[in-house]
Formats: structure tokens, C-alpha cells, sequence
């Protein structure tokens, strides 16, 4: 059974179609890559395969699950084995490196454990987070504030948060955009290897041709909304990708 | 890109609207200043008055008190207390309630789905009530609770807090909508609930700014609870009228800076926990071995602030228990039902009231029945005869209040602000330094005692001393003014990037051409946000210094209320708060334009 199954979406704002007549489905384990020009599609794809938004029409299934209401288990426990990343990285400021990555599991605590885990974090949860930043090589940082962080380590932090909600699938939204163009690789190394370990289906939407060819065995381009190749593409697929 | 020199000169209308809007106020109001018999002296009493600045008293200056009265300073550390308790007891009120109606009146906690629109109305509707609760003065709410429950210490706390909430929920609900929702949307999407992600995503990025709002929102209380003094509540408001009045102009100024010493001291506290939650703590020491036992021992802690809040809890622990009863007990049970009763029949407008002052609930709807259709010209009446006329006296005051502030603030500004009043304005060295220095914070630290003495004080006092006319409220209103708008447009000189007006500093120019040339047409949109800002509470305070004896809508409202006529004051009181109301509205449109 596929992971992901999206069958001929749409999605409309209003009139302009940001995705239209999209059909892919993805296995367990897969490493996928999105590429495609500015306002191509990317960030909309990945927000319906985060189940975050529902189609104009057509079907997103993730596993199992849709926004339409058919559900194996609930959409909050689906949600809950869903990893995000998004560009901005969508971590508070003012608060310090563990209760940002704590907050990664709040999809199977209730309201209380979160407060708790805020105020007085559990002596496992503390092991297990530390434990997760030392394979980061951010361990030291564990208790600072994560505006005191580079952006680099911010992405670590961002990183460990998704480790720790021990979700499935990791939809990373343009992770090389806030790092340094040299280290560019290091962080997709770094990404690959952790999702071998822990067995996660990534998607990652890029703006690195070459990168992406390096590290990618499948690449889906997006053009206008559009899937123009879905696979290992040819030069000639590229550069009609970015041509206008 | 507009050059700084045409977007000045953009905005002469400015100028022109302001100096009219001016002279209007001016033939609103009179020109008479001082307003005192034939006989009187104004000079001496003034001159008395401010000799006495240099020898306040620390003990009675009345020398025929019995034996065994409360000497005056102890007298004056009761009063402190109580101001002190009572502002704490209502912003221990105030922060709950603000809290869920700042979500209530929230962008963020309107559903996505369908039913949209409908929670919309609701939000609107809660929007409109914290106007309207906000807009009404503490004093008038003070006088509304001592009709309806009584002298207790808890109509002070009532009629402190009831404001507080409504504008804290405002604000509150503005700060959670200002917040980046980038966390609080990660949360979702791993599974956490509407309650979760707001705990996690959007709570502790708005915490700063809420206690710090907060903070300033008690120390104005702590203001409002000194002037329910004037109003007969046990405040150092009432110690400090009574020695005025006595002419023991010494207990007067010991009063004055003691309450400036204390307003002062929490602001103090305000800037140094505003500044702490914004840069947070660095870590001080570096663990031997990197195990989480050790960083978690060495975490850098925000102690300071950690030990405040904890005496802030305190201190509302005590406050509610200590001291003398919140509610005072009644002789009779039905004592305070009465009381409550008599209170909304004499609220009830003239040709509606029942005739009967403990009515039941038929002799209301018959009273009703009979006089339903004499309601609106009752309405017209009172706005005809003296509504209009008080109505256009407050909003004069205020406008010439704001308008003398602004003038002298805008003077004021390039000698305060901090990053020109240095031997390195801008960060470029210049000689002269040493004198801008000093005269920088001479210039702040007038800033901060003139925000320090609420409105009604100096009213009170200025009145005292020229006599009852609208230019001492109009100067007393301007004087405060000063105060925050220094502060305000002080700080949006400070944070204004230094590169552009720099230049003017190394081509030659002087700190006050650069002031001229960069700085002030860089932040004048800024500097008009807070203009009409404080304009807007300037109408508030306004509504309420008549009640000192000069005619704007105050000065019906304590007319009123001798006759417990308080259906006409609940008419002026909210004729004052559509005013409010407007002017918040009108600050708004311009705020949003100005921001475009």
C-alpha cells in the first residue's frame, strides 16, 4: 500500500489554480525531491500532503487519511506521524531549544502534558531530546534560547523537533534557503542520512538542480501548478522547467 | 523614495489643520487664564505654593489636632497602602478577565469553518463592549459602584479594574493577532489542538509584550486609584485635597513626591523586566562536562524577573486578604438589595422611572408603559441644554491639550532623546558632548516626573491656584502628556535606523539639523500614531476634569450627581464615551492610512 496517494488535485484561491489536476503516489521510505521555478506549486503541494489544507478537488490521502472525513484512525493522529519544516521554521523565539523540540509531540499529549512539558519537562523526555541534539551536534544548546542560536543551529533545532515527534514522513519546505549556499550539502547529507535511520519518507522541495539530482533518486518537477516529469529527468526536462 | 526635505513639506496642510484646530480651541474656551475674585492675589498663593516645594513636612502642619490622631506621615503610609492595595486588587482582577476576552475579541480564535461569519459578529460585538467599558472613566465608574454597592473598599477595586480589563483585553487580543502563527501552525499540523497551539505557538511569543503592557497598565491604575482620592475614597488623592485645601502646602508636596517616588519606582521595575524578557539571560558559566544533568544545572535563569512575579503574587495574595474588608458588612440583609435597587431606579432615565424608589417588576414595565414616548424628547433635551456645549468644551480641552503637549514635546525631543544627547550622537563623535549629556537627561527626567502626577492632580492643583477656567485642566491635561508623549516619540527617535540622518552629522550639520532634516520627517507617521493616540485619552480625561467646577461634561456629572439624578450622568457619561469612541475610531482609519 502507497504512503501517499494524491489523485488528479486542484487547488484554487479564489480563481487562479496554485495546483491543478496533480496525481502522484509515494512508498514508505522514498526520498523525493520537488523542484520547479518561484510560484511553481511547491509549498502548495506540500501543504495538501501535510493534510494542512484540503483540495478544490480531487482526492490527498496520507496515510490512510483525508480531509473529506475518511479517516482509518483521526486526522489528529495522523497529523501527529506528519513532520513539517517549513521555511520559516516556525519555532518560537523566546523560548529556549527543549521546549521548542518538546513541543513536537503535542499531537499525542493533551493540553496539560503541554503545560507541563513547558514548565517541568519529564526526566525521558530530557534524555531523549538531549540524546537527538547530540546527533545534531547541538546538544551544548540544549537549554538556551533559541533566538541566541545561528540559523543554522535554528534549523538543527527545527530538525530535532520532527525527531522527536517520531512522525513518518518529513515534508521539508526549501531547507536550503536560510543556509549558507557551501553548506547546502552538509544540511542535505545530514537530512538523508537521519531519514535512513529513522525510516522516514522524505519530501523536500528544492531550489538546488544539482543537489537535488545528487541526492534524489525521484525528482517531481512543478511547473504552473502542473507535475511536467516525475522520475530521474533529463537535461532537456530541465531547462523546459525553467523556461518560460 | 521621497527626499526628507519634500515629505516635510508634504505635510504643511498638517501644520495648517493643527494651528486652526488650535485657535478654534481658543475661542471655545476664552483666553482667561486666571479666573480669581478682585481680591485675590494670584502671585502670593502661587509663590506660597511653590516655596513650599523645598520645605515639604513630616509632621502636622496643623497644630490643633487632639490628642492621639494619627500623626501625618503614618496617615500618608495608610493612604499609600490602600492606593497601593486597590490598584493591585483590581489588575488582579483585570488580568483574567482581559485574558479571555482578549481571546474572545481575537482573530485567532475564530473558527475556520462555516460558522465563521457568525463568530465574527460575536468578536464585534466584544470589541465594541471593551470600547465602551474603556471609554467610561474610572471616576465615573467609582461614582456609578458607590451608588450601587456602597462606600467599600471593593467599589475602588471595581471601579479600578473594570477599565483596566476592558483595555487590557483590547490590547491583549491585539498582541495575539500580532504574533507570527508560523509555530502555532507547526503545532497543528503535528496534531496539537487550537488550545495546545496556542499554549505552545503564540502564548510565550506574545508573553513579553503582555507583561510589559500589563506593567504599564498597573502603574496607571496605581495613578487612577490616587485620584479616587478626589472623589472621597481613601486614597492618597484624598490626603493630598485635604491638605490643599487646608493650605498646608507642605503635606502637599511631601504627598506629591511620595507619590511620585512610588509611580516612578514601578515604572522602573516595568523598563528593567521589559528588558530582561527581551534579551533574556546569557549563559553565565560553561558546564565541565556536556551531559544534560550539567547544562540543565547551569541554564542561564531569569532570576530577577522569576523573584518579581513571585512578590507580585504575593502582594495580591495580601492584598485581597489584608487590611479592611473588600465589602463592608450591612446592618440588614435586604439593606443591599435595596441599595442595588434604588440604585437602577434612580439610573433608570426621568419619564421612565417608576415612582416607587424599591419598585417591583410591574410597577417598572407600567412606569415604562407610561412614559415610553416622552424618552426621546427627554434625550433631546439634555442634549440640546447643556449636552452640546459640554460636550463641544471637553473636545476643545482636549484638542488644545494635545496640541500644547505636542508642541513642547517636539521641542523638547531633539534635546532628550538619547541617541542625540551624547558625546557620540548616532555613533559619529562630536565636541560639546559632555553638556548635551546632561542636558539630555535633565530633559528626560522631566519627561518622567511630568508623566508621573495623573491629570486630575494637576487639575486639581492648578485650579487651586488660578482659579476655576478651562485652561488650567487644558494645561494639567498637557502637562502629563508631555510626559508620555517624550517618552513615546523618544523612543521612535532611538529606534530609527542612525544611517541616513548620519550623514547630515558628517557633512558638518549640527544634531539639531539632523533632528530637522532626517530624523523628524523619517518618524513623523510614527509621531502622529501616538499624537492621536494620546489625543484620544486626552477626550477620556477631559470628560471627567469638569467635575472640578469647569463647564464640560465632568462638571454635569458631579452637578447630577448631588441630586442622584443618575440617569442624566449615565447620558453624559456615555455622550463622553461616543466621543471616545469616535475619537478611536477616527485614530484608527488615520493609523491605518498613515501605515499604507
Amino acid at each position: 500500500m502507497s504512503l501517499i496517494t494524491v489523485k488528479d488535485a486542484t487547488l484554487r484561491y479564489g480563481v487562479t489554480p496554485a495546483l491543478s489536476g496533480v496525481s502522484l503516489s509515494l512508498n514508505p521510505g522514498e526520498k523525493v525531491a520537488l523542484i520547479g521555478p518561484s510560484g511553481s506549486g511547491k509549498t502548495t503541494l506540500l501543504r495538501l500532503l501535510g493534510l494542512q489544507e484540503k483540495p478544490t478537488s480531487g482526492n490527498v490521502a496520507t496515510l490512510g487519511c483525508d480531509l473529506a472525513g475518511n479517516c482509518a484512525t483521526s486526522i489528529r493522529e495522523t497529523r501527529s506521524k506528519i513532520g513539517m519544516l517549513p521555511q520559516d521554521l516556525g519555532l518560537v523565539a523566546n523560548l529556549r531549544v527543549i521546549q521548542n523540540i518538546i513541543l513536537g509531540r503535542s499531537g499525542t499529549r493533551n493540553f496539560l502534558r503541554t503545560c507541563r512539558d513547558l514548565l517541568f519537562p519529564s526526566k525521558t523526555d530530557r534524555d531523549e531530546i538531549f540524546a537527538t541534539l547530540e546527533r545534531l551536534d547541538i546538544a551544548e544548546k540544549i537549554y538556551d534560547r533559541t533566538d541566541s542560536l545561528s540559523g543554522g543551529q535554528r534549523q538543527r533545532v527545527a530538525l530535532a523537533r520532527t525527531l522527536f515527534q517520531h512522525a513518518e514522513i518529513l515534508l521539508a519546505d526549501e531547507p536550503l534557503s536560510a543556509v549558507d549556499p557551501a553548506r547546502g550539502r552538509d544540511v542535505l547529507k545530514l537530512l538523508t542520512a537521519l531519514c535512513d535511520d529513522a525510516g522516514l519518507t522524505l519530501i523536500v522541495s528544492l531550489h538546488q538542480v544539482e543537489l537535488a539530482r545528487e541526492f534524489f533518486p525521484r525528482i517531481i518537477g512543478l511547473k504552473e501548478g502542473q507535475i511536467a516529469f516525475d522520475g530521474t529527468p533529463t537535461d532537456d526536462e530541465i531547462s523546459d522547467l525553467y523556461s518560460s | 523614495m521621497k527626499s526628507a526635505r519634500a515629505m516635510l513639506f508634504g505635510r504643511r496642510w498638517l501644520l495648517i489643520i493643527l494651528a486652526l484646530a488650535f485657535a478654534w480651541t481658543v475661542t471655545r474656551l476664552g483666553t482667561n487664564i486666571v479666573n480669581l475674585s478682585e481680591t485675590a492675589d494670584p502671585w502670593s498663593t502661587t509663590s506660597r505654593f511653590f516655596t513650599a516645594a523645598f520645605s515639604p513636612s513630616f509632621t502636622d502642619e496643623n497644630t490643633t489636632l487632639p490628642v492621639g490622631a494619627t500623626p501625618f506621615l503614618e496617615r500618608v503610609g495608610h493612604d499609600l497602602l490602600r492606593t497601593f492595595r486597590y490598584a493591585l486588587i483590581a489588575m488582579s482582577m483585570a488580568i483574567p478577565i482581559g485574558l479571555i476576552f482578549g481571546l474572545l475579541a481575537s482573530e485567532l480564535a475564530l473558527p475556520t469553518n462555516r460558522l465563521r461569519p457568525l463568530f465574527n459578529i460575536f468578536r464585534w460585538s466584544i470589541r465594541m463592549l471593551l470600547s465602551l467599558v474603556r471609554a467610561i472613566h474610572e471616576l465615573i465608574w467609582a461614582l456609578l459602584f458607590l451608588a450601587a454597592v456602597g462606600d467599600s473598599p471593593i467599589t475602588a477595586c471595581l471601579a479600578l479594574g473594570l477599565p483596566a480589563a476592558a483595555i487590557l483585553g483590547k490590547v491583549y487580543s491585539e498582541l495575539i493577532d500580532e504574533q507570527n502563527r508560523s509555530a502555532q501552525q507547526i503545532i497543528r499540523s503535528s496534531g496539537g489542538s487550537g488550545a495546545q497551539s496556542f499554549l505552545g505557538g503564540i502564548l510565550p511569543a506574545a508573553l513579553p509584550d503582555m507583561v510589559s503592557y500589563t506593567l504599564y497598565r498597573f502603574e496607571c491604575s496605581l495613578r487612577a486609584s490616587a485620584v479616587l482620592g478626589f472623589i472621597g475614597i481613601e486614597t492618597i488623592g484624598l490626603g493630598i485635597s485635604r491638605s490643599f485645601e487646608n493650605l498646608y502646602y507642605g503635606e502637599v508636596w511631601t504627598q506629591l513626591y511620595i507619590l511620585i517616588a512610588l509611580v516612578v519606582l514601578v515604572e522602573a521595575i516595568g523598563n528593567l523586566i521589559r528588558k530582561r524578557l527581551r534579551d533574556g539571560r546569557p549563559r553565565t558559566s560553561q558546564p565541565d562536562q556536556i551531559t544534560e544533568t550539567q547544562l540543565r544545572k547551569t541554564r542561564p535563569k531569569n532570576s530577577l524577573v522569576r523573584s518579581l512575579g513571585l512578590a507580585g503574587f504575593v502582594a495580591i495574595i495580601a492584598a485581597w486578604n489584608l487590611g479592611d474588608v473588600l465589602l463592608k458588612p450591612a446592618v440588614f440583609e435586604s439593606q443591599r438589595s435595596d441599595r442595588l435597587s434604588r440604585f437602577f431606579a434612580h439610573l433608570t432615565p426621568d419619564p421612565v422611572a417608576p415612582k416607587n424608589p424599591v419598585p417591583t417588576w410591574d410597577e417598572r414595565t407600567a412606569a415604562w408603559e407610561a412614559g415610553s414616548d416622552q424618552l426621546l424628547p427627554w434625550v433631546t433635551d439634555l442634549w440640546n441644554d447643556p449636552g452640546k456645549e459640554a460636550l463641544a468644551n471637553t473636545i476643545a480641552m482636549s484638542l488644545a491639550a494635545i496640541i500644547l503637549a505636542g508642541s513642547a514635546a517636539i521641542i523638547l525631543i531633539p534635546w532628550g532623546a538619547r541617541t542625540l544627547a551624547s558625546t557620540k550622537p548616532l555613533g559619529l563623535t562630536m565636541h560639546g558632548g559632555k553638556i548635551r549629556t546632561l542636558i539630555g537627561a535633565a530633559v528626560r527626567s522631566l519627561f518622567i516626573l511630568t508623566r508621573a502626577v495623573p491629570e486630575y492632580l494637576y487639575a486639581f492643583l492648578l485650579i487651586g491656584i488660578l482659579g476655576p477656567s478651562a485652561w488650567p485642566l487644558v494645561l494639567a491635561l498637557a502637562l502629563h502628556n508631555l510626559g508620555i508623549l517624550g517618552r513615546l516619540w523618544g523612543e521612535v527617535i532611538e529606534n530609527s535606523p542612525p544611517s541616513e540622518p548620519r550623514q547630515i552629522l558628517t557633512l558638518g550639520g549640527s544634531r539639531f539639523q539632523t533632528f530637522l532634516g532626517a530624523l523628524l520627517p523619517m518618524s513623523l507617521n510614527r509621531f502622529l500614531l501616538f499624537f492621536f493616540y494620546r489625543w484620544e485619552s486626552c477626550v477620556r480625561e477631559a470628560t471627567v476634569l469638569g467635575m472640578l467646577g469647569v463647564s464640560s461634561l465632568g462638571y454635569y456629572i458631579s452637578l447630577r450627581q448631588a441630586f442622584l439624578q443618575y440617569d442624566q450622568i449615565l447620558f453624559f457619561a456615555l455622550l463622553g464615551a461616543a466621543a471616545v469612541i469616535a475619537g478611536d475610531i477616527l485614530s484608527d482609519v488615520l493609523r491605518k492610512k498613515l501605515r499604507s
